[in-house]
């Protein structure tokens, strides 16, 4: 049903253009506090760059590809922000206080410049890019015709007893007169 | 009230205990099964005894507080109080806790899966209703009483399968939540009035702020007694309490009968000493809680179900004890205690019984039972025991309360003729009803030939000790009265409580009260036989006291009419609602303009530089927007308005803000290449588009009007945000403190990360919540093929107008 464009050079270039693409982007995120970039910007592209692979090899495919679901990503981006402002509360300091460690002499990198408010930002980037991913992935797969959810999806984010919105009042209309008669 | 103050560790451990055990009971649920239940039963073993220790250094009749800051800079501390009568409160949660835990214990089978979760939400509920109970201050009290509702909801809705527990969930949810929040106005009122929201300091204040307050004091109680009502199931309140006894009976047991609607009764107790001199405390208090008195025991007569009697006979007890403090004098009320253990007492161990009942035979319903006295004594005996002092009957605690509350009325009757009159005779009608369904209770149960239906199955000896020990409480203290007594004079509070001792008896001496029981309970009997005779068939509510049918009503009403604003707005249909929207920006904007029109004059002061730069810039994005206008097909339109979009990003680049520049080019290639994969979808001939021409009919004019209107609108707020800088911007602050503080030069990251990032924190919480919403949306939408048979029903409506045909 779906249809990518079939053409090995634009597959072979986007899987290039994904690897490159994604490499700036962590680039962007790690120096982000001192030059222009930082997590939203990162995300941003990496998100993009998703969105290329998966108009590139099909929908699908990207869903397999992916090692984790992006919202889960987007989940753990949070929850990371949150540890990393819960962290100094634990030791007595203010919520979101933040640490900064100078490093003179790392094999390979040499000066390292390193404290908390890069793990905020990778929290930043793991929401932005898990969000991107998933909202379009679910509005493209919907309007390509697939289902926009696979079943364990389905599963996951509506309870097995859900149904359609429309179809609750037509199916059930004595539901509720009935519940009510239990009192006398 | 002098200042007593204690430390507050050992009480905060025996509040925090449980619902720090909760997460850990949660965890191992699964793994050990039924055995979950030993674990969570030690949670309020140990509360107990904590509770008992601070109390051992507790000196009777004194009011001590402890305080913890929590949000210092709102004033909400969280605060403690020790006194009587959250030490009563305290220990019926600790007591009831551990007799709930221990028949949880025996009543759930190895089969239910999921006991984790129950004890977990069950110690959450304990947590949150001793916080409830010992909270000096209102906003933490109101904290801790929503989150009973929650727990609450958890529990009835445990046997979600259940329709009907679901229903029941959300009823009782909806019903407290919406009454909470009217009494999270009251206390803000009350706390703004009388300028600080300690309970103590409220009251120690003397009511000066009552005086000057004039309409808003009424207004304040109200507000507040419609949350009492709502959480004690009042009138018109009352239809949740039934419909929650799809909870397990454990739950039934503590939630909904010992604690958590008595929260309603003691905020009433709590709020006597700074209402009572208000004229609308008595009929308010008093009035309705008569009323739902006679209207439940009406009710519980009607019912044949052994948990809705119990339900409604809870509704009406309750009732019984928020009436009670209406009637308080001057100088405060005597006995309040007296009927709140008493009904702990009896309708505790019912509850259990009816529990057990359900256990041993698999029906609740009365027209199905009978003869169980002989096959299980030690339930029948708890239940007479129970049923007598529901009754009333002499040598129970539910006697002295009754004799008390009417001899409190005959001397009501004194003073205020038509009212205590009034009362009075509510209270021996329903007196009469109760002791009817009492009867009828444990007749019907217990007593006659046990029907062919029934597969009896003996309940364990560990299920029938709780519900024997609230009974023999009730009836020993009702045989020695005066150990109760001497036992709550202790607890006595002040300001709440007649100072002096006001000992228990249980012979008063042939008075107008005892006369009144003995013609309460001779016309209960006359009315069981009588019903006895009837079969019991009586009609059906009448529809017009059938609040929880309009209750469903309101909440369906809301969601048709919200369907219904949404269908006339036409939120689906942009350019029917954005002229409204437009329109009332552009009435607001000018009508502004008109009042400082002397600023427009101002203007022509402002540097009218021209930049080359800007002005190519400039040039090129309205060069894009006329392509907009003039292109045929959607897709060549799309990529222009992006163009445009793309253009504006050298603005950000004159300006030299990089990371702006990167997130605009960022964000318009995702959406460009999103709304291209969206368009491609599709049909040829649609997305072929049409010309844009402009005709001089009244829409197209309207529409440019807006539209003009919008452009010059932006351009004078520009002009105006430019005429009044502020004089110290921020900005150079932030450059300057990016470095040295936040150790990073780029200044616009350090905002986001460091110095407004607990901003980023909501802004990063908000898009979460907002892509799971969502993704809830989108997979309840209509999944059936019902649209063309076709595998592109999956797709909005608005997608499937011209499908691709296939090659």
């Amino acid at each position: 049903m779906i249809r990518t464009p079939d053409s090995f050079l634009l597959r072979a270039c986007i899987q290039l253009v994904f690897l490159l693409v994604n490499i700036v982007s962590v680039y962007l995120l790690f120096r982000g506090h001192n030059l222009p970039g930082g997590g939203f910007i990162a995300g941003l592209m990496t998100g993009t760059s998703c969105i290329l692979l998966g108009l590139a090899r099909g929908w699908n495919v990207l869903r397999h590809q992916l090692p984790v679901d992006p919202l889960r990503l987007a989940i753990s981006g949070v929850t990371l922000a949150l540890v990393t402002g819960l962290l100094p509360v634990v030791v007595g300091q203010q919520f979101l206080t933040q640490y900064m460690w100078h490093l003179h002499h790392v094999p390979l990198i040499g000066e390292l410049h390193i404290g908390t408010p890069l793990l905020f930002d990778v929290g930043v980037f793991l929401l932005v890019s898990g969000m991107t991913v998933k909202l379009i992935t679910v509005l493209v797969r919907s309007t390509a015709g697939l289902p926009p959810f696979s079943r364990e999806e389905h599963q996951l984010y509506a309870s097995v007893m859900e149904e359609p919105i429309e179809d609750i009042e037509k199916k059930h209309p004595e539901k509720k007169r009935k519940e009510t008669e239990d009192a006398d | 009230m002098e200042a007593v103050t204690f430390a507050p560790t050992l009480l905060v451990a025996a509040i925090a205990l449980p619902a720090l055990l909760a997460p850990v009971v949660l965890a191992l649920g699964r793994a050990i099964g039924a055995r979950t239940g030993y674990l969570a039963l030690l949670a309020p073993v140990v509360s107990v005894v904590l509770l008992s220790i601070v109390v051992a250094g507790w000196e009777p009749g004194t009011v001590a507080t402890a305080s913890i800051s929590w949000v210092p800079t709102l004033g909400i501390n969280l605060t403690f109080i020790l006194d009587g009568i959250s030490i009563f409160y305290g220990f019926i949660i600790g007591g009831i806790g551990v007799l709930v835990c221990w028949y949880a214990l025996a009543y759930f089978d190895a089969e239910k899966k999921n006991l984790g979760w129950f004890y977990a939400c069950l110690l959450l509920f304990m947590s949150s209703m001793l916080g409830a109970v010992f909270s000096n201050n209102l906003l933490s009290l109101f904290v801790f009483w929503e989150i009973t509702g929650i727990a609450s909801f958890l529990l009835i809705g445990f046997t979600h399968e259940d329709p009907e527990a679901r229903t029941g969930a959300r009823r009782a949810l909806l019903v407290t939540v919406a009454t909470g929040l009217c009494l999270m106005t009251g206390f803000i009122m009350l706390g703004q009035l009388a300028g600080t929201y300690e309970l103590t300091a409220i009251i120690s204040g003397g009511g000066e702020w009552m005086k000057s307050a004039g309409l808003l004091a009424p207004v304040t109680l109200l507000m507040i007694m419609l949350g009492a009502f709502g959480k004690s199931a009042q009138f018109p309140f009352h239809f949740w309490l039934p419909g929650a006894m799809a909870a397990p009976t454990p739950v039934s047991t503590y939630l909904h009968s010992a604690t958590m609607v008595k929260l309603g009764v003691f905020l009433t107790a709590r709020m006597f000493p700074v209402f009572h001199e208000l004229p609308l405390w008595l009929p308010l208090a008093s009035g309705v809680g008569f009323f739902t008195m006679l209207l439940g025991a009406w009710m519980a007569l009607r019912s044949h179900d052994l948990k809705a009697i119990l339900a409604y006979s809870t509704v009406s007890q309750l009732g019984f004890l928020i009436a009670y403090y209406g009637l308080g004098s001057a100088q405060g009320v005597r006995y309040d205690l007296v009927h709140v253990i008493s009904h702990v007492f009896y309708k505790g161990s019912l509850f259990m019984m009816a529990g057990i009942v359900d256990h041993a035979t698999g029906t609740r319903d009365l027209r199905r039972l009978g003869g169980l006295g002989a096959k299980m004594p030690l339930t029948a005996a708890a239940a007479l025991v129970g049923v007598a002092s529901l009754a009333a009957m002499p040598l129970t605690t539910g006697f002295i309360s009754k004799e008390i509350m009417l001899a409190t009325l005959v001397e009501f009757a004194g003073s205020h003729r038509v009212l205590g009159i009034l009362f009075l005779s509510g209270v021996v009608l329903s007196a009469t009803l109760t002791v009817a369904f009492a009867l009828r209770l444990f007749l019907h149960a217990f007593r006659g030939p046990m029907p062919a239906s029934v597969h009896f199955h003996a309940p364990s000896l560990l299920l029938q000790i709780p519900p024997l020990l609230l009974a023999s409480l009730a009836l020993g203290f009702g045989i020695v009265p005066g150990q109760l007594g001497a036992l709550l004079d202790n607890l006595r509070v002040p300001y709440l409580h007649e100072p002096g001792h006001h000992p228990l008896h249980l012979w008063h001496g042939f008075n107008v009260a005892l006369l009144l029981s003995a013609v309460a309970i001779g016309a209960g009997i006359f009315l069981y036989r009588h019903l006895q005779r009837r079969q019991w068939n009586m009609p059906a509510i009448p529809a017009p006291l059938r609040f929880d049918e309009y209750f469903d009503r309101g909440v369906d009403g809301l969601g048709k009419a919200a369907k219904k604003l949404t269908l006339t707005l036409r939120a689906d249909w942009p350019p029917a609602y954005l002229p409204i929207v437009i329109g009332t920006l552009l009435i607001i904007f000018f009508s502004a303009v008109l009042t400082h029109l002397d600023q427009l004059a101002g203007m022509r002061d402002l540097p009218w530089d021209i930049d080359p730069w800007r002005c190519l810039v400039g040039l090129l994005v309205t060069i894009g927007l006329i392509a907009v206008l003039r292109l045929r097909r959607w897709t060549a339109q799309l990529i222009a308005l992006s163009v445009t979009g793309f253009f504006l990003t050298f603005y950000f680049v004159l300006y030299r803000a990089p990371d702006l520049a990167m997130t605009q080019i960022l964000v318009e290639s995702a959406s460009v290449v999103l709304v291209l994969v969206l368009v491609a979808r599709f049909s040829t001939g649609s997305r072929a588009g049409t010309r844009f021409e402009f005709r001089w009919n009244k829409r197209q004019i309207l529409r440019a009007i807006l539209s003009i209107g919008m452009g010059v609108m932006t351009t004078l707020l520009v002009l105006f945000a430019d005429l009044n800088r502020h004089p110290d911007p921020v900005g150079p602050h932030m450059l300057q403190a990016s470095q040295p503080l936040a150790h990073g030069t780029n200044a616009v990251n350090t905002i986001l990360v460091d110095f407004r990032a607990f901003d980023t924190m909501g802004e990063i919480t908000v898009l979460l919540i907002a892509a799971l919403a969502g993704m809830g949306l989108l997979v309840r939408y209509r999944r059936s093929k019902r649209h063309d048979g076709h595998a592109d029903a999956y797709a909005p409506p608005g997608f499937l107008m011209g499908r691709r045909k296939e090659p």
